[in-house]
């Protein structure tokens, strides 16, 4: 990661469970000081570090908003090589897999709207789920097995979340 | 919310040291330029008081006119009258091409793949004559303010990709304008209203303009905006309208679908002169030739409703983007002329349920938060309590992998500045180069998408495939421009780009533009003067020159003729001397003897024009 932890940027301590309004507060609070706004009048090279470091900041920020990548970011930090597609042996999540896309489909097949809206909310209380038991998981240093399997059901669950906005989209049409 | 003032404790006192900064709406109908007076951010008169500027520019042989006077010329001199030049910024010839029926200027190909629209006054690019735009605003606050500019904030559309982001920052360095940021106008709307520190909440400013369509929704927290999510139409607007109420026109009086550009126009401008007048009346006359019918506002507005709905689509789409719902939005904010139609406000208030803000002049409110932010980057105020913006990029970034597909490296709606890096690798033995082609957009194959640029990263060691690896990194700065840079890892090899897009222009019309536009001339106002006769006295010698080429033989006779060559003989001579008075006098004169000749030569394009071409949609 070179720069930096993320964690350290927003003086946090590493952890899953985050509060988020206080992230998006500190976030602002260091925006501020190093936007590229605030050195438009000043020479190049300020100019060019504050571009590097709000890059830096937003990309610190974005990765610790969203569940999965704070999970994968976790992860990393203890020195898990985590290359993005891997095929991991969990046969349980592989059939809820499958459901979940089966039943997208039909949902896009008879253009039902209503079931989707049913659909994101029960994917939403299934994220949740998924996140909680990460955050418990994560404390355990013993399950980091478990622990990145969950974070890839994680990634798959944000998937299909897109997945559902695309399909909202065209069912918009 | 109401338009804040600002009051400045400890610093109103000495409003002489003020830093003069500008806010610039380059519109594609209209311009304004605006500006921080006395604590209140408000647009800039013209001598006659008024704000707006149509973006209207005429060339002559020897002058520039920009404005109202050029937009009435626009169907006596089409092809010498650029109008929404907006449109083409930022596009190469082959886009152009595509609306080619409905421009009536003469394209020709500059060095790169910029379409230049060949005028009385030599070839301009969209960039130059959008210069020329920002040359009067920059006279305009200039003059006003009483002060040279530290520099301004241009607006864009949020929807603009990078080339057409570019085209505008280049068009502003033409200007001689300091780019002190390039603005997304729905934000700079967000700014003029929410400058009230206590303004919180979730905003969607519904920005419908004379060509584009723009959503945006913004998070406000104490100062700070935060735009989520943005998105829209690059190509609805009001124009759009007009086109409608032409269409219903010509069905209903029966007449031919194919007409002249003159009737055209005169036909475009009957309806959006009805479109105007039915925002206040429920039913409006509109006549053309000797037939005439009563648009009632139903009529108007069921004619309209397609367009409507499509803006409302895009506003569904940024909301989910955003993450939020639609009930979540706490105020929605209306920009653009368009907006005043009432279909439009209520389609908006209906969709978001909640009657839309409209207090501040759609036309004017981008120039007027866009000063605010010019204020506030030229350095003004420095006591903690300024807003921050905090923007995204409004198309997906990426590059072009196997099979023809595009690989997202930047997703659209990521905040701005970002920086992320890609890791790709070789795919036959012993390759030792790469081509990097670099592409914005949403869709998967690389054809749907626009293509920004292209270089090769050369020089990789020779490995079995697959062993190399090259990392690609995107970096987006403040104003939404990329560069982009390459590097292979093992050997450290490294090539980049600053994303000069395909459709911007090469350093070589760069530099020959600066050179044009006089922004090195010495400060020694003699040597100025003299430089900008010399100059003036080579563009028409150039002018003549390529028009003698082209129709000398055809349109002069043998004494007209030599007395041209005279005079233009005796220009060249004395252009080598530094009276500036003689050269400015023997310009005049040979712009004098070469009048007729012009004529002859205008009245053979307009009728060639008129004969081939069609005037469909470039009218505003």
């Amino acid at each position: 990661m070179g720069t930096p932890c993320h964690f350290a940027l927003f003086e946090l301590q590493p952890s899953f469970r985050l509060d988020l309004d206080q992230l998006a507060t500190r976030y602002r609070e260091l925006a501020r000081g190093v936007h590229p706004d605030r050195f438009a009048d000043a020479s190049e090279r300020e100019q060019r570090l504050a571009l590097e470091q709000s890059a830096s900041l937003n990309e610190a920020y974005q990765t610790l908003k969203s569940p999965p990548k704070r999970a994968r970011y976790l992860l990393a930090m203890g020195g898990r090589e985590l290359p993005m597609e891997v095929t991991v042996h969990d046969p349980d999540f592989l059939m809820q897999q499958m459901q979940w896309r089966e039943e997208l489909e039909d949902l896009q097949d008879e253009a039902d709207l209503a079931g989707v809206a049913v659909f994101k909310r029960r994917l939403k209380v299934a994220q949740d789920e998924l996140n909680e038991s990460f955050a418990a998981c994560w404390d355990d240093a013993a399950q980091r097995e478990q622990a990145e399997r969950l974070m890839r059901r994680m990634q798959f669950l944000d998937k299909l979340t897109y997945e559902v906005r695309q399909l909202e989209e065209r069912l918009d049409d | 919310m109401a338009l804040l003032q600002i009051a400045e404790p400890g610093q109103s006192p000495q409003p002489h040291q003020r830093r003069l900064a500008v806010g610039i709406d380059l519109g594609t109908t209209n311009s304004l330029v605006a500006a921080l007076r006395s604590g209140l951010s408000e647009p800039l008169p013209d001598a006659d008081g008024q704000v707006i500027l149509p973006s209207a520019v005429r060339y002559h042989a020897d002058r520039t006119e920009v404005g109202e006077s050029a937009r009435l010329a626009a169907s006596a001199d089409p092809l010498n009258t650029v109008l929404s030049v907006k449109r083409l910024m930022g596009r190469g010839l082959s886009d152009v091409k595509q609306l080619g029926d409905q421009l009536p200027y003469r394209f020709v190909g500059g060095e790169s793949h910029m379409p230049f629209i060949d005028t009385v006054q030599g070839p301009k690019s969209p960039v130059e004559v959008s210069a020329d735009i920002l040359k009067v605003l920059r006279q305009r606050a200039e003059t006003t303010l009483g002060g040279e500019l530290v520099g301004a904030v241009i607006t864009v559309p949020a929807y603009f990709d990078d080339a057409q982001r570019q085209a505008t920052k280049d068009a502003a360095k033409l200007a001689g304008l300091n780019v002190l940021r390039l603005l997304n106008e729905p934000t700079a709307a967000a700014v003029a209203y929410g400058l009230d520190q206590h303004a919180e909440g979730l905003v969607a400013i519904y920005d419908l303009g004379g060509g584009t369509f723009d959503i945006s929704i913004l998070r406000l927290t104490g100062g700070v905006f935060e735009v989520l999510a943005t998105g829209g139409d690059s190509a609805l607007g009001g124009d759009d309208f007009d086109h409608a109420i032409a269409g219903w026109m010509i069905t209903r009086a029966g007449l031919s679908a194919d007409l002249d550009p003159g009737a055209q126009r005169k036909l475009l401008q009957t309806a959006c002169a009805a479109k105007e007048a039915l925002t206040d009346a429920a039913s409006v006359e509109v006549s053309y030739g000797s037939w005439s019918a009563q648009l009632t506002r139903e009529a108007f507005d069921a004619l309209i409703e397609p367009m409507v709905a499509r803006s409302l689509k895009a506003c569904r789409r940024a909301v989910r983007d955003s993450g939020i719902e639609l009930e979540d939005v706490g105020a929605v904010v209306m920009v653009g002329g368009s907006t005043r139609v009432p279909r439009v406000r209520e389609a908006v208030a209906e969709a978001f349920g909640r009657q839309p803000l409209t207090e501040i002049d759609p036309d004017q409110v981008v120039a007027i938060g866009a000063a605010i932010q010019a204020d506030t980057l030229a350095g003004n105020k420095r006591d903690g309590g300024e807003l921050l913006l905090l923007d995204v990029i409004p198309l997906s970034l990426g590059l072009e992998t196997m099979g023809g597909l595009m690989e997202k490296v930047i997703p659209r709606n990521t905040t701005i500045p970002v920086a992320r890096a890609q890791d790709f690798t070789t795919y036959k033995d012993g390759q030792t180069a790469m081509m990097i082609h670099v592409l914005q957009g949403e869709r998967e194959l690389i054809s749907d998408c626009r293509s920004l640029a292209r270089f090769e990263l050369r020089g990789i060691p020779a490995m079995v495939a697959g062993a190399a690896k090259i990392r690609v990194t995107f970096q987006v700065d403040a104003d939404g421009l990329l560069s982009v840079a390459a590097r292979e890892l093992g050997s450290g090899v490294e090539a980049s780009i600053q994303v000069k897009p395909s459709y911007g222009l090469t350093d070589g019309e760069i530099a020959k533009m600066l050179k044009d536009s006089f922004q090195y001339a010495s400060d020694d106002k003699v040597a100025r003067v003299l430089r900008e006769q010399q100059v003036d006295a080579q563009r028409l010698l150039e002018a003549v020159q390529g028009a003698l080429e082209a129709d000398g033989e055809r349109l002069l006779d043998a004494e007209e003729r030599l007395v041209i060559d005279l005079q233009m003989q005796e220009l060249a001579q004395l252009m080598k001397g530094t009276d500036g008075y003689a050269i400015e006098q023997q310009t005049k004169r040979l712009s004098h003897v070469t009048d007729a000749f012009a004529a002859r030569r205008m009245n053979q394009t307009v009728k060639a024009a008129l004969a081939g071409r069609n005037l469909n949609e470039i009218e505003e």
